[in-house]
């Protein structure tokens, strides 16, 4: 099969050109307008039998509509039109060679069109694989070393060495190279640095280390570089004391985020004041709070970014306890009068927390350390969480809702899918000052390993779901494509 | 297909919701390895003739009955529920 059309297309080409093909496909393969909608809606019977079917054609030459089941292929004999395209899927027939043909060139049309398309019905682009270009093809072609992931590769699996109580900056690290979107962008090699080896930034050094896990070597590897980067840029950090992996987490992303500035493409692309960089990309949600006074049910409303969710972990019992909890409307109580500015006074109020917008990495903290003036003290509680959540009920939309009761059977929201799937977890063994940290990351699907400093060893999902759990990190199992083109 | 009929097929194209839910099927059939299946049973039919000697068509013949019956229950559940819902919604209009 090759994608140079037949002879007999080719004459038709240089005779009509695409443009036949491209105004069929455009109204009637892949409606890319409401006006080609209305056509599509009221013309697509065979011009023979009536029937919208069974697979209806289109003639090329004269836009003569007619059915598989024999009567395009009448049309084609009695006319001598031998080129039809399939309105279901917008490929040609030539009724010469007896076969469907692909032609390059057609085939962008039809790309481009269903684009528009999905554009028209405010879907997600559908997806493409990647395909590569010309110098992609030559640089293939010209390096022969080819590595084959089996289901039992262990690629992209290396133990980290402690440099001293610093297994809390380990953990993180497996998180990170664990994380499936931030893998594909490093080892797309996608940041492009303006600091070109002043090792100064870290999300250079970050790239080096995707490079680093996945070279297929095994020897643990040593981080004191990016210890010392970290070091340098989240001062309260510096030292050889043991710190929270989830401080050290938070920091690590601020730091990439502010670096990612370094990068070539980035730096310009900034929509509405919201960063783009690949850091707010993947962990940037936007947490809704709405105040709603007592006195005037008037409601303010504000939207603020978060990287992760802090849930409290006394009480509830599993992760989906804790989050509907968190998100539940809250009474602030007298003591705590906010000033409503319908009513121009201070009133009692109450509050709600839920997500406006949730990111691609959904990492929540439960917060086991509790430090309080008295006491500081470790809380062990059993907290269940799922390898599959669902995040729908947490979300803004969904609480609206709920209150307003009203069904969402709106064919918009069909595709809303806000599943997400778990990919690391990190634990805290031990007590509040004598105490480790261990990883445990999803290589790939089903298959989990345990990551304890420069120990790796396989684990079972059981195993995971069954730990105390620190921090959760989720991963959105289906992404929306969007499309770049104008 | 009756008169009845005619004007829901319609209707669903114009408004897109036929796309919408052709789109959420096809989704789903991904999701579900279906059409990963199905891209092994074409290999193994395209393998088992001499190369170009096969055609569309007979591969169509060929593949359709099982491809029909490898589509899991709960997609063909959840695809019909969400067309029935949303149809009667549309005839409250």
């Amino acid at each position: 099969m090759n994608d140079t059309g037949c002879l007999h297309l080719s004459n038709f080409k240089a005779a009509k050109g695409s443009s036949p093909y491209k105004i069929v496909h455009a109204f009637f393969v892949a409606s890319t307008s409401y006006e080609a909608r209305r056509y599509k809606a009221t013309s697509c019977l065979c011009f023979s039998c009536g029937q919208p079917g069974p697979r209806l054609h289109s003639c090329l030459h004269c836009i003569y509509f007619a059915c598989y089941g024999g009567h395009i292929q009448e049309h084609s004999k009695n006319k001598k039109h031998f080129l039809y395209v399939d309105l279901s899927y917008g490929n040609v027939f030539c009724a010469q060679c007896q076969d469907y043909i692909y032609d390059r060139e057609l085939t962008d049309i039809s790309r481009s069109n269903r684009v528009l398309e999905a554009k028209s019905l405010g879907i997600s682009v559908p997806y493409t694989p990647w395909l590569p270009n010309g110098n992609e093809v030559m640089a293939l072609k010209r390096l022969r070393k080819r590595r084959l992931i089996s289901p039992h590769t262990t690629i992209g699996l290396r133990g980290l060495q402690n440099l001293g109580s610093t297994c809390f900056m380990n953990c993180i690290v497996q998180t990170l190279i664990h994380t499936p979107l931030l893998r594909d962008y490093f080892l797309g090699e996608r940041h492009k640095c303006k600091t070109q080896g002043s090792g100064k930034c870290l999300v250079c050094e970050v790239s080096k280390l995707f490079q680093e896990f996945y070279s297929g070597a095994k020897t643990p590897l040593t981080l004191h570089r990016l210890l010392h980067l970290i070091w340098t840029h989240a001062r309260h950090l510096a030292g050889y004391e043991q710190q929270d992996a989830h401080e050290f987490f938070i920091a690590t992303l601020d730091v990439l985020h502010r670096h990612c500035m370094n990068g070539v493409e980035e730096t310009e692309k900034k929509e509405k004041d919201r960063c783009n960089c690949i850091i707010d990309q993947i962990f940037t949600g936007g947490l809704q709070s709405d105040v709603v006074c007592t006195s005037c049910s008037g409601v303010s409303t504000t939207i603020d970014p978060f990287w992760d969710i802090s849930l409290d972990v006394a009480g509830p019992g599993s992760l989906q306890a804790c989050l509907e909890r968190f998100t539940r409307a809250e009474h602030l109580g007298s003591a705590a009068k906010i000033k409503c500015s319908n009513c121009r006074a201070y009133r009692e109020s109450t509050k709600q927390l839920t997500l406006e917008t949730l990111p691609i990495v959904a990492s929540f903290h439960l917060k086991r350390f509790e430090h309080s003036s008295q006491i500081d003290r470790k809380i062990s509680a059993f907290v269940s969480f799922p390898a599959e959540l669902d995040m729908t009920p947490f979300m803004s939309t969904h609480r609206r809702a709920v209150d307003a009761a009203d069904n969402n059977n709106d064919p918009e929201g069909l595709f809303e899918d806000n599943r997400y799937s778990l990919f690391a977890v990190v634990n805290h063994l031990g007590s509040l000052d004598a105490g480790h940290y261990t990883a445990y990351v999803r290589q790939m699907k089903g298959s989990w390993f345990k990551c304890d400093d420069h120990m790796i060893t396989r684990a079972s999902l059981r195993e995971v779901l069954d730990s105390e759990g620190y921090l959760l990190f989720y991963h959105k199992t289906v992404l929306e494509y969007e499309c770049d083109v104008p | 297909m009756t008169v009845n009929n005619t004007i829901a097929h319609q209707r669903l194209i114009l408004s897109g919701d036929r796309e919408r839910f052709k789109e959420l099927l096809r989704r789903r059939l991904i999701e579900c390895g279906w059409r990963d299946q199905i891209r092994m049973v074409c290999r193994e039919i395209v393998k088992e003739h001499d190369s170009n000697s096969i055609t569309l068509d007979m591969l169509v013949a060929r593949v359709t009955p099982r491809a029909r019956a490898l589509v899991p229950d709960p997609v063909k559940k959840e695809l019909l529920q969400k067309i029935k819902t949303h149809l009667l919604t549309q005839k409250n209009l």
